[in-house]
């Protein structure tokens, strides 16, 4: 508790640093406001374009972008510390002040940095969510509700867990941000489409590896009235842990690593 | 037991050289940043740790504050092992490194005090307890609402000072914290230390290049080089060995003949300025005086000691640092 | 014209020293390419289009290799223009127009040849319906390398222009988002050109963006038939012209009410 109430009160500070600079922060903000939107804009030509993608309809698949979006944003602006400004806290030593305080390494690493700008990101994803449930005729009932919220909530710690490949390789002074990309930004690229689209070996690398599939494409078909691979309904609500496991073992691997951490300058 | 026992601490980190040409791997070298380093500190010393670039200063702070974890010996704070107990040692030490901020950049300093209370776990009463002894001690008052960014670099660093005391740590590690303060807010910090040294009986570990922050502190000088303790005890001493030369310059009336000097003692002239330096231990000064008067009238005369800085230069040369 | 050589010289020599992170970058470039390869093949299989499959499986791995021709924003440069930098590079007896013409040109031409190679070459290599096709002629394939060249020239023409606003506006962070966007999506970077509604298609392949890589990648795949190998050719060449003349224009007149950032 104390903890979370140390998170939001560095939140709100970092919040009110940031407006310190309005301009630049709108400016910020429309810039990514354009980038989402020339995202969603590529889907809605491609449902133009094809109508259909194997039994997904343009409701559906507008519903998938708006997930995906919505939950990897939600990340980035809520774990900025580890989707961005972790390699420039390493490099600047400015971890070394976080290891000085009687606190958790990765409560203050998120603690120290925020990315409201992609709010406007979000706002497309949540308006793709809308727009995509309003066409597919989604009947919303608590348990859609909640699965939805899961998927979100697990979502976001799947994101942050992937992110935190990158610390680990940060904390070991290797090079190697293009290469963890792919996992990243690629299986938010190739996850705004439903899974079961893909050959087999991208279906396992984000069913298993990296399990977007299993923390959101499960349920977000389960609240489509469509179950992935006719799955039962309970799976929709069970599948999602795969993002939380994902977090745990990045967290142990995390916490092995910063032992090796070594520190800049003299 | 000491406050701070070290035994045999050491620590090696492994450079990559940048790869040669036709070879298919980069070569590592190792470098020991600490071999084999064994001290001790009291409760309440004001310690100075000086030492070239390179010799290990900022990693035996950084052991001794739990960032880093060494590749053998042992240490013990307060009976603490830094980095095994990281947390918890953290809540006792409070550590300024001289360019770096721990504050927030962009917001009021008093809101970063207060988020360093809420990161410490600091209790309401003693937190304000202690801000106001501290915005007293080290004139914070009229800045408090100042966003960090806006302070000078002499209000900055009394505000960094301020956030790393807030908690009350009983150690203090001081990593170069005068680097690049002019002389009023130098002096001003090394009042507040020794105050606060005073008061608290905080233990001091200072690492500085200024050797006057040494003499104006520390009862207490630790030399490192090539990551070894090469000396250890009081300021004076340390000086004392290697304060082997004096300089005298003199200006006479008119035009005379500088006797011949005896061995040890070298001239320079400038117009009508002579400087003559000698090593006391050779040619005692009174001795060296009777000859200078003997030359002709002495206009002026005056006798400096080296400077600290001379005779550390000197230090490190002599020990091949 | 050794000043611009050297340029290249510099270029070369950076990229190469970040070896490792070009690596990584190929890797995920493929990667990419890989998930958009499976995704039209999909979308494909429910709805074949004129266009057919080899087409835009050819357009994906092309865009992929070359991306760096497209977006490779000067950081250094930028941040120069920012500071205030930019001042020592009026100091030089250089044409500055030309100048930054070859920094813009080193970096997208050296960033790209650099990754596109190895790409190209696991491009070739896999499995049938996922490879890239080879050129439908020899001919084709050598007016591609010409249509390629010509849209490099384009797009770094079209690059100084970006410059050259940018040191007219403070914070172009809004600004820079925009252009970004207009050539990710107008270049067929998104989504491959002709898979843009059919409706549009007359107006898009007109712009400028779609000279740089759309117009070689459609010659070599086919879409545009050698015979109108002259015309693409053509088009390319106007916007070449037109947008550098435009930007030296931009240039001239910058440099004289130039009050550079930062004092």
């Amino acid at each position: 508790m104390d903890t979370l109430k140390l998170y939001f009160r560095s939140m709100g500070m970092l919040l009110k640093s940031q407006l310190q600079y309005p301009a630049s922060f709108c400016m910020q903000t429309f810039a990514q406001l354009v980038m989402e939107a020339g995202e969603f804009m590529a889907v809605i030509l491609v449902v133009d374009r094809f109508d259909r993608l194997n039994q997904w309809m343009a409701g559906d698949l507008f519903f998938f972008f708006g997930i995906m979006s919505v939950t990897f944003y939600l990340t980035e602006i809520f774990g900025r510390g580890i989707t961005g400004a972790f390699p420039g806290m390493v490099r600047s030593g400015q971890l070394d002040t976080l290891l000085l305080r009687p606190r958790g390494v990765l409560t203050q690493v998120l603690c120290s940095a925020i990315d409201p700008r992609r709010i406007s990101c979000i706002a497309v994803g949540t308006a793709a969510l809308v727009i995509g449930s309003r066409m597919a005729g989604v009947r919303w009932t608590a348990p859609k509700a909640l699965a939805l919220g899961e998927a979100i909530l697990l979502g976001m710690l799947l994101v942050l867990g992937l992110f935190m490949i990158e610390a680990v390789f940060c904390i070991y002074s290797v090079k190697s941000v293009e290469l963890v990309n792919a996992i990243t930004y690629g299986g938010r690229s190739a996850c705004q489409y439903p899974i079961d689209i893909y050959p087999r070996s991208l279906r396992v690398l984000f069913t298993v590896i990296a399990p977007f599939a299993m923390t959101m494409h499960v349920p977000a078909a389960y609240i489509l009235d469509k179950p992935l691979y006719g799955w039962p309904a309970w799976t929709a609500f069970v599948c999602p842990l795969a993002g939380a496991a994902v977090f745990a073992v990045m967290y142990a691997v995390f916490r092995r690593a910063m032992r090796h951490y070594r520190s800049t300058g003299s | 037991m000491a406050f701070i026992e070290t035994h045999g601490l050491t620590k090696t980190f492994t450079v990559r050289k940048k790869r040669e040409k036709g070879r298919l791997l980069r070569e590592k070298t190792e470098i020991r940043a600490l071999d084999a380093l064994s001290f001790s500190v009291e409760k309440g010393e004001l310690v100075g740790y000086i030492g070239p670039n390179g010799a290990g200063k900022s990693t035996t702070v950084k052991l001794l504050s739990g960032i880093l974890t060494p590749d053998g010996g042992s240490a013990l704070v307060d009976g603490r092992v830094p980095w095994q107990e990281r947390r918890r040692h953290a809540a006792h030490i409070g550590v300024v490194f001289g360019q770096r901020s721990q504050l927030w950049w962009d917001v009021p300093i008093l809101d970063s005090f207060s988020l360093l209370r809420d990161i410490y776990r600091v209790p309401e009463a003693a937190y304000k307890r202690r801000l106001d002894a501290l915005t007293s001690a080290l004139q914070l008052e009229p800045f408090l609402r100042t966003p960090l960014r806006l302070l000078s670099l002499g209000q900055r660093m009394r505000a960094e000072l301020c956030g790393s005391l807030l908690h009350g740590p009983e150690l203090l590690f001081l990593d170069e914290p005068t680097i690049g303060l002019d002389a009023v807010s130098k002096l001003a910090l090394r009042d507040f230390l020794k105050r606060e040294n005073a008061q608290n009986g905080t233990t001091v570990l200072l690492t500085t290049h200024d050797m006057e922050d040494i003499a104006a502190l520390c009862s207490r000088v630790m030399v490192l080089g090539h990551g070894q303790k090469l000396f250890d005890g009081a300021l004076n001493n340390l000086l004392a060995r290697y304060d082997t030369s004096r300089e005298v310059n003199v200006r006479y009336d008119g035009e005379i003949r500088l006797p011949d000097l005896p061995q040890g003692c070298a001239v320079a002239r400038e117009g009508a300025d002579y400087r003559i330096s000698y090593a006391p231990a050779q040619v005692p000064t009174a001795h060296l005086l009777s000859l200078l008067q003997a030359a002709g009238p002495i206009r002026e005369l005056t006798a400096q000691p080296q400077s600290i800085d001379r005779l550390i230069a000197a230090m490190y040369r002599e020990m091949d640092l | 014209m050794n000043a611009y050589l050297s340029v290249f010289r510099m270029r070369r020599k950076m990229e190469l020293q970040y070896r490792g992170a070009v690596i990584g970058g190929v890797i995920c470039q493929m990667f990419f390419g890989l998930i958009l390869v499976s995704l039209y093949r999909a979308l494909y299989a429910g709805k074949p289009q004129t266009t057919p499959i080899e087409a835009v499986v050819g357009y994906v791995w092309l865009q992929q290799a070359f991306f760096r021709m497209l977006l490779a924003s000067d950081a250094e440069l930028l941040d120069k223009i920012r500071t205030g930098g930019i001042a020592y590079d009026l100091c030089r007896p250089l044409n500055l127009y030309g100048y930054y013409y070859a920094r813009i040109m080193a970096q997208k031409l050296m960033g790209s040849l650099l990754r596109a190679a190895p790409m190209l070459g696991f491009a070739c290599l896999l499995p049938r319906g996922m490879a890239l096709p080879p050129p439908v002629s020899l001919p084709a394939f050598l007016v591609f390398l010409v249509c390629l060249a010509l849209g490099l020239l384009c797009v770094c023409a079209l690059e100084n222009i970006t410059m050259a606003f940018t040191m007219r506006t403070l914070d172009s962070r809004g600004v820079q988002a925009m252009l970004n966007l207009l050539m990710m999506t107008f270049s067929g970077n998104i989504l491959p050109l002709t898979l843009f509604p059919d409706s549009w298609q007359k107006v898009i392949t007109a712009l400028p963006y779609a000279q740089l890589l759309d117009a070689p990648i459609r010659i070599y795949t086919g879409q545009y038939a050698l015979a109108e190998a002259p015309r693409v050719l053509l088009v390319q060449g106007i916007w070449t012209l037109a947008l550098a003349g435009s930007g030296v224009l931009l240039w001239r007149h910058n440099q004289k009410r130039l009050t550079v950032q930062g004092g």
